[in-house]
């Protein structure tokens, strides 16, 4: 390396940014969750709107289907729900007295 | 750890879906990068924008980065294309030159009489020269690497390094003493 580089050198070196620039690796960063969170709103919306076309394609043939089953299966549902319920509410009791217990 | 496997790491990392490895990169790279596109664009604000949309699209294209690839070179490979495009869009290259010409750019007030006369001199380098001048002067970048960087070809990059470095040599009164 010669004089006249080194002078070249040092005087690029005046414009050097500062080695570390909070403010602007945050800005950046915010720039990219920004742009993540487009993408997954993008993809989301994309996600829903396919969906949301295949079931309007497939009803015709799902709506009979989908009729005869709920018919069937109403009374499990029905009493799964019921047993659901119960142990919810049961489980709060128990809970409840345990705790007032050890108080 | 090396600062190139550290760099490794971040990017394996990175490429896994890790946002804060890619922060390490953005707060590791962000000075030279931008010191490369402050040379290279003369207009300080419009660098740091370049910055920002270059760290962007290495975000979305960390992938595509080969295992053990250098990332400064890739940056300012990026960097130099977004540079290239703003030259392209007639707006701004319309704004940057009535900057130049106004003497309006953020660093002129702090400037020595020599700084602004290479500054000026970097202005009117052709924008391929100024890069390579750039990256192979300031930033310490080997011929190869900044071939590699800019898309060019070796000869074109050590042509434009010699040329350009004379002239800037020129401009400042001093002797071409060395290549």
């Amino acid at each position: 390396m010669t004089d006249a580089d080194d002078r070249l050198k040092a005087l690029f070196a005046m414009d050097e940014p500062p080695a570390r620039d909070p403010a602007f690796s945050a800005s950046v960063m915010a720039d990219i969750a920004r742009r993540r969170f487009l993408m997954d709103v993008a993809m989301l919306s994309g996600v829903s709107i396919l969906g949301a076309l295949v079931l309007w394609a497939a009803w015709p043939a799902l709506a009979p289907l989908l009729s005869t089953l709920g018919r069937g299966l109403s009374p499990v549902m029905a009493s799964l729900t019921l047993a659901a319920t119960a142990v919810i509410l049961l489980e709060g009791r128990v809970t409840s007295a345990t705790a007032l217990k050890h108080d | 750890m090396t600062p190139g496997g550290l760099d490794e790491a971040l990017v394996e990392a990175a490429q896994a879906g890790s946002t804060s490895a890619f922060a390490r990169l953005v707060e590791r790279h962000q000075q030279p990068l931008r010191a490369f596109l402050r040379r290279t664009c003369g207009d300080w604000a419009m660098a740091d924008d370049l910055a920002q949309e270059t760290f962007l699209t290495a975000w979305s294209r960390i992938d595509l980065l080969e295992a053990g690839a250098s990332v400064r070179p890739w940056l300012c490979g990026i960097a130099y294309n977004k540079h290239l495009s703003a030259l392209r869009s007639a707006g701004r290259e319309r704004s940057r030159e009535r900057d130049w010409e106004a003497g309006k750019s953020p660093s002129s007030g702090a400037m020595s009489d020599e700084r602004l006369t290479l500054e000026t001199a970097m202005a009117g380098l052709p924008p391929d020269q100024r890069a390579c001048v750039a990256l192979c002067l300031a930033a310490d970048f080997s011929h190869a690497e900044a071939a590699q960087a800019l898309g060019l070809p070796l000869g074109t990059v050590k042509s434009h390094v010699t040329r350009g470095r004379a002239r800037l040599l020129q401009v400042l009164g001093g002797s071409d003493d060395g290549r």
